[in-house]
């Protein structure tokens, strides 16, 4: 034990000293986490604003119920903000420029034809980028429309089955109730915000770098001639191996705990509460350790495992969703992502900035060493004869 | 002459190493087709649905989520594995019909559909078109009770008679246009905004991490040994920048052909897009050159071109839309020569420009070149020639 420390210690040394561990492990992700931040715009600020505007040729009850009803409680939540106009050609100029969201336009008519059982048609025209905007203001007049047919589908059923009396059917439907509601079951938000996803991804993403300087060095001691002498040495052969496997343990935790403090407080990112974030990022470690040790042990020279390890990690780091998520994608990119630490790891920091419990952490961090004891299994496996016996 | 037989080696020495075709040729088209795959296309919110109820009008709200065309729905068994999902983002809503929803409404109460939204805008977003469907099965639901109450009918003919009549004539319909320019211009294919992106972005990564091949050259003393031979100094440069030039242009050039064979990307007018494609190896020609002359070490060089490559693409607009970057950015970014070569682009794909229409990206992109290419050149005379 005290030979493998020996050996990580001067490994980590060495490291500190040629910086490019300091530069792939923190310098990068930091600085792509800082951009990131500043190039996505906050989406709690920008408020959620939608401009409807709308026209009134009809100047009936109906309209005029959805005017001065409906719309004033919607606009009273917040959702909506409505615009009345006079013009049509006024209101059909705004939501072509993109100054209304969507416009109503009740046609001249309209709540005769209605009440009349003929039915009618309310055009809305929306603005061809307001795809949310205008999806929500539809929904509002459907809504509102349901409403008004609930009467006069009950006067036309009525009508068909026989009954005789109109105006007292339509007073029976207007006292019913509704038979359908919605009830809200309020999901907790997993999701982390765009400026912690992107610290975490840069963090988890740049993590298969850093760790890969320490499995990595034992080819480079091969190939300088000082593999021979450490294995002359009256060492275990374990603790050169160990000591390895310490430094790229050391340098992978080091980098991480100093992306989530930096990113913390400097930009303001929320990693959640420590313990569980702590036991994430070493199980995130060791998985990386585990698959960049089998990708070197399976090398000749150590510029291959260097492109082997880079090539597995930018793969791995794509499907693991570190810089954009895959949950959100194709199903089959979601299944595939699962096969990445890295989603797992993203999965677990999503469940803990949300406030769940340490337990949210124990499926995660069980995949994560599935990967970290499967792959070093491999390495071993394969590496036993190949790098041991010299 | 010599120039090119240097330029030649460069080349060769490139596509000789398998982790760079890699890099090079397989890894941009694999970040075109996920970054298409999941980004790409008309986005529909994704709504988990289940539905515990086994009778007929319980199958009727489900159909009426499953038909609307403004979902993607996906169904789920287990109403706790929807609530993960849905806080997960995996979905974006969820509905779920409760086992219970045909008897109550045969028996007059009130059925309750469950919506499952996460606290934050999505539940805004979504909860008014599930109202909405809730609202339009409501009325049909209502009127036979109206019906069935006045022993006109039986409930459940009352419900068939009231759908026939809500679909019929009496029924109130909403016609639905859209006007307006759109900003992303429309009609755009599935891939036509990640490929420009990512071609602005591999091009520039390649080349500032490829200095660490000019390093190599230097440190093994091939270049001293270059400039030994009756070869002038002018020809050393220009086969070195040439060989830069020539790896940008080859992976320009595939990426191009490959995105539109591949994934019909329409890059709109060739001759203006070749202009740009050369502009830009020319830029990241001279990147690469005032790198490697700059650093000293093809690791530390190699480690600083990935990352300038990766942040300079986030900045300039190639990871994240520019559209949406927040106005000050949007001037910052401009500072990079992605952003004006990712200009270039969308104005001759979405906007179906020319050669005259990208005038001031043009320009912008030659000098960016010429600066670069010149501090690149005159580092590098000075290495070699001390």
């Amino acid at each position: 034990m005290r030979a493998a420390i020996i050996i990580a210690l001067k490994d980590l040394s060495q490291r500190l000293r040629d910086k490019s561990a300091i530069l792939m492990g923190i310098v990068a992700p930091l600085g792509l986490a800082f951009i990131f931040a500043a190039i996505i715009p906050d989406a709690t600020a920008s408020s959620f604003d939608i401009h409807v505007g709308v026209v009134d040729s009809d100047g009936g009850e109906i309209s005029a119920s959805f005017i001065n009803d409906v719309l004033p409680s919607v606009e009273a939540q917040g959702l909506l903000t409505v615009t009345k106009y006079d013009d049509v050609d006024q209101a059909l100029t705004d939501v072509e420029n993109g100054d209304e969201d969507a416009v109503y336009i009740f046609p001249a008519g309209y709540s005769a034809s209605v009440q009349s059982g003929a039915g009618g048609t309310v055009r809305m025209v929306r603005n061809v980028d307001s795809t949310i905007g205008g999806q929500i203001a539809k929904a509002v007049l459907d809504g509102y429309l349901s409403e008004v047919e609930a009467v006069t589908v009950s006067v036309g059923t009525a009508m068909v089955d026989g009954a005789r009396d109109a105006p007292a059917v339509r007073a029976l439907a207007m006292e019913t109730p509704a038979a359908v509601v919605l009830a809200d079951t309020e999901a907790s938000n997993r999701t982390l915000d765009s400026t912690t996803f992107f610290a975490a991804g840069m963090a988890v993403f740049f993590l298969f770098f850093t760790v890969q300087f320490g499995v990595s060095s034992l080819l480079e001691e091969r190939l300088n001639g000082t593999l021979p002498r450490l294995l002359g040495a009256p060492i275990n052969r374990w603790s050169i191996i160990g000591g390895k496997a310490i430094t790229s343990f050391v340098l992978g935790l080091v980098s991480m705990v100093v992306l989530a403090v930096g990113t913390t407080l400097l930009i303001g990112a929320n990693w959640g509460n420590p313990v569980a974030v702590a036991i994430l990022m070493v199980a995130g470690v060791l998985a990386a350790l585990g698959i960049m040790a089998m990708v070197a042990v399976v090398a000749k020279t150590p510029e291959q495992a260097a492109n082997w390890q880079s090539i597995i990690a930018v793969v791995l780091g794509l499907l693991g969703g570190t810089f954009f998520p895959l949950s959100q994608g194709p199903r089959l990119l979601a299944a595939l992502s699962k096969l990445t630490p890295h989603a797992w790891f993203m999965q677990g920091l999503g469940d803990i900035s949300s406030g769940a419990g340490l337990s949210a952490v124990i499926t995660p961090t069980l995949a994560m060493l599935a990967f970290f004891v499967v792959t070093l299994g491999l390495a071993i496996w394969f590496g036993r004869e190949r790098v041991l016996a010299l | 002459m010599k120039a090119l037989a240097i330029t030649a080696v460069n080349v060769k020495r490139m596509l000789r190493e398998p982790s760079t075709i890699f890099f090079v040729f397989v890894f941009p088209m694999l970040l075109i087709l996920v970054i298409g795959a999941s980004f790409g296309g008309s986005f529909r919110p994704k709504v988990g649905l289940v539905n515990a109820g086994d009778g007929q009008y319980a199958a009727a709200f489900a159909d009426r989520i499953t038909s609307d065309a403004d979902f993607n729905t996906i169904s789920y068994d287990d109403s706790d594995r929807l609530l993960t999902d849905v806080e997960r983002g995996v979905v974006n809503l969820g509905v779920v019909v409760p086992a219970d929803y045909d008897q109550q409404l045969g028996s007059g109460a009130v059925a309750k559909v469950q919506f499952l939204g996460r606290a934050d805008q999505s539940v805004v977003e979504y909860r008014a078109t599930i109202e909405a469907i809730a609202a339009s099965e409501s009325a049909v639901f209502r009127a036979a009770r109206v019906v069935s109450g006045e022993g006109l009918a039986g409930f459940d003919d009352a419900v068939a008679t009231a759908r026939i009549v809500a679909a019929g004539a009496g029924g109130l319909d909403v016609a639905t246009e859209s006007s307006g320019e759109s900003l992303f211009g429309e009609g755009l294919g599935q891939f036509d905004l990640g490929a420009p992106s990512n071609l602005i972005l591999f091009v520039f990564l390649t080349s500032l991490a490829g200095s660490a091949a000019l390093i190599n050259t230097r440190r093994l003393g091939v270049s001293r040994r270059m400039v030994s031979t009756p070869t002038s100094i002018g020809q050393i440069l220009l086969g070195e920048t040439g060989g830069r030039f020539a790896i940008a242009m080859i992976q320009g050039l595939f990426i191009m052909i490959g995105a539109a064979v591949a994934f019909n990307v329409h890059w709109g007018n060739l001759l203006a897009a070749g202009v740009l494609l050369v502009l830009i190896a020319l830029v990241g020609a001279g990147g690469g050159m005032l790198m490697g002359s700059v650093f000293d070490n093809d690791q530390q060089a190699g480690s600083v071109g990935v990352f300038a490559g990766l942040g300079l693409a986030a900045l300039g607009g190639c990871m994240v839309p520019l559209e949406i970057f927040p106005d000050t950015m949007v001037k910052i970014a401009h500072l990079t020569p992605h952003a004006w070569a990712l200009d270039g682009f969308t104005e001759l794909i979405r906007q179906g420009g020319n050669l005259g229409s990208i005038v001031p990206q043009i320009g912008a992109l030659i000098a960016f070149a010429a600066v670069l290419l010149a501090l690149g050149t005159w580092r590098l005379r000075a290495k070699l020639t001390h």
